[in-house]
């Protein structure tokens, strides 16, 4: 005789559940057919920059959507991974991987160090000291020519090195659809992370924070260490994203860097819909390939970025998902609010 | 010869500071009333020395009444992205969605410039820039005369305005609190949109005056609010006289490090001194009587 309202209860619980599993197989599916449906070497190269930009949204979101710190330097982490692991590489020799590990380190620490200054500030702060950040880390990659060489930048950067069992090369990424499949495949284990992080009691303890931080702190909550950790989390993200944006691209100048990335991945982030993690992968990939979609745009594409980033705020700050949301409930039968 | 380089020097630091706090000074203003930041500033200075420029290139009038344009310009630009961004997400509550909607504005602005203007930069020449007088071992032009006396002008008209004026007593009181202010009988919208139209006229105004100064591409306004917004947390959010102070500090800073240093270490000094003030002293460098602003 067991309870009604439980039985329904668990039997949303489970159909959620599955629901979800079913839409993260879809995903994973989805990423594997990708490169095979796209076979020419333009639309594999979009595949790329959307799998990285993927990441480098999912990293701010964390930070500002589930902390509701405004990062406006996130373009510093990401080209501090690129760099730091491109002259691990070339000047020191390093291996492949163990640079990766080193950029990752190195942006995550630098992401801590920024935050420790605007931890205990109101978030304007925090916009303006990131901004700064950014600024900074442009002009020393720019000026520093002796370590980066400046506006000539690094050319003839290498793929991770081939998977080699017994002699024989099994997994070369000088294969672009290869190269596709290691860095979305890194994306879909960050997402499936963090989405295990934000559904675990770090996740609504981060929430908590953003949502009102002095109740968490009587709550015994230490609102700025959580903030440090999850600034250091989302700049060791972009980190990633560097190593693999400069091992793909093969160049790094510092230009790749500049404050309007930040603002770049910003609108990401904002258009798909900051504080859900699926929002903002499709806001990144929307971003990506909208402008290579509408070609005749051409130097109209930031304006496009603008425009979106100041029309969604006003109208729509849910971004992608609250219009997806919308939609869902428009369809259903009767049509009422859950 | 040293301290001729220094005085030389002294004065750039001077006109590029009196600049640099004109924008800064629109920043700290409507902060105060409406703990808010505008990023799209920037783009208003740019917009002024635009203005500036083609009417004196097409028109053919006089620099000091472009200069009067450009405050135009600024003005009618802060009316409407207050009309259009601040006042609607007012409602909304949220300390950050405005910030990242004027990014959004700023960023469409810079780029539809971009496509107008191109980016090749423009030679903004007045009669003036060539005509310099010696000064002891100094030279001075005219230029930068106009610079001081024009941007001091404005600064002690604001001033007095917020002194001695009733409209002025009025800002300060909504910036101290606006909910009381309005029991008082102050329209409280009435004044957040003055502050915005006088923010914006100081930062048109100081466009027309930077672009003969600096290079005038559709990105100049952004190498300087970047500047701005260090000066405005170097000297206290909300605190005019604390801008003022900081505002003349990064000017001397960049012209010192420009003769002594490197350029392209301008913005890694001003930013760590940021950085500097705050670890040790974010309220400022002139204490902010507000502590909740912290």
């Amino acid at each position: 005789m067991s309870d009604p309202a439980i039985t329904r209860g668990l039997g949303k619980g489970s159909i959620v559940l599955a629901s979800r599993q079913s839409r993260l197989i879809l995903a994973a599916l989805a990423i594997i057919a990708l490169p095979l449906i796209f076979t020419d070497t333009y639309w594999r190269t979009n595949l790329m920059i959307c799998a990285i930009n993927v990441l480098l949204a999912l990293g701010l979101d964390f930070i500002l959507g589930y902390t509701g710190q405004l990062n406006l330097g996130h373009s510093a982490f990401y080209g501090l991974g690129a760099y730091v692991s491109t002259l691990l590489i070339v000047k020191l020799g390093a291996p492949f991987w163990g640079a990766f590990v080193a950029g990752v380190v190195f942006a995550g620490l630098a992401g801590i160090f920024l935050s420790l200054f605007a931890v205990r500030l109101r978030g304007h702060y925090l916009a303006i000291a990131s901004l700064g950040f950014a600024v900074i880390v442009y002009q020393i990659l720019l000026n520093w020519i002796s370590l980066t060489q400046g506006p000539l930048g690094i050319y003839g950067i290498s793929p991770p090195p081939a998977i080699v069992v017994g002699g024989t090369t099994i997994v070369d990424f000088r294969n672009l659809t290869s190269f596709f499949y290691l860095v979305s495949g890194f994306t879909f284990l960050v997402y499936l992370l963090l989405d295990q992080l934000v559904r675990s009691p770090v996740g609504e303890t981060l929430t908590a924070i953003r949502e009102d931080e002095v109740s968490a702190a009587s709550l015994g909550i230490n609102g700025a260490a959580w903030k440090v950790f999850a600034f250091g989390v989302g700049a060791a993200i972009a980190g990633a994203a560097g190593c693999f944006y400069a091992s793909f691209v093969g160049t790094l100048v510092p230009d790749a860097f500049y404050v309007s990335e930040a603002f770049t991945i910003l609108a990401m982030v904002i258009v798909g819909g900051m504080g859900t993690l699926i929002g903002p992968v499709f806001g990144a990939i929307l971003l990506t390939l909208l402008p290579e979609v509408l070609r005749g745009i051409g130097d109209l594409r930031l304006v496009v970025y603008g425009a979106a980033l100041t029309f969604v705020v006003l109208f729509m700050p849910g971004g992608l998902v609250q219009a997806a949301r919308f939609v869902q409930e428009k369809l259903r039968p009767g049509g009422q609010k859950t | 010869m040293t301290t001729t380089i220094v005085l030389q020097q002294a004065i750039n630091g001077v006109v590029l500071g009196s600049l640099y706090v004109l924008v800064a000074l629109g920043l700290t203003l409507i902060y105060g009333v409406l703990v808010q930041i505008n990023f799209a500033h920037a783009d208003f200075v740019t917009l002024g020395a635009f203005a500036a420029y083609f009417f004196m290139h097409l028109v053919g009038a006089g620099y000091i009444l472009s200069i009067g344009v450009a405050c135009i310009v600024g003005a009618a630009l802060g009316w409407l992205i207050n009309a259009s961004i601040f006042t609607p997400l007012r409602r909304k509550g949220n300390e950050l969605l405005p910030l990242i909607a004027t990014i959004g504005v700023s960023v469409m602005m810079q780029n539809l410039m971009l496509t107008w203007f191109g980016p090749i930069p423009y030679a903004f020449e007045t009669q003036y820039s060539s005509q310099v007088f010696r000064f002891g071992g100094i030279f001075v032009s005219w230029q930068n005369v106009i610079i001081i006396a024009v941007s001091s002008i404005a600064i002690a008209l604001l001033y007095a305005f917020m002194k001695f004026t009733f409209l002025g007593k009025a800002l300060r009181a909504v910036s101290q609190d606006r909910e009381t202010a309005g029991l008082m009988g102050i329209n409280p919208n009435y004044l957040i949109m003055l502050t915005f139209v006088i923010a914006s006229a100081l930062a048109g105004m100081a466009g027309a005056m930077l672009a003969p100064v600096l290079v005038l591409t559709p990105f100049a306004g952004t190498s300087v609010i970047v500047k701005a917004f260090a000066i405005v947390i170097i000297g206290g959010f909300g605190n005019v006289e604390g801008t003022i102070l900081a505002g003349l500090i990064v000017g001397l800073i960049e012209s010192y490090t420009t003769q002594f240093l490197d350029p392209g270490l301008i913005d890694i000094v001003v930013f760590a001194l940021l950085l500097l003030m705050l670890a040790i002293k974010p309220t400022g460098l002139i204490a902010e009587r507000r502590e909740e602003n912290v």
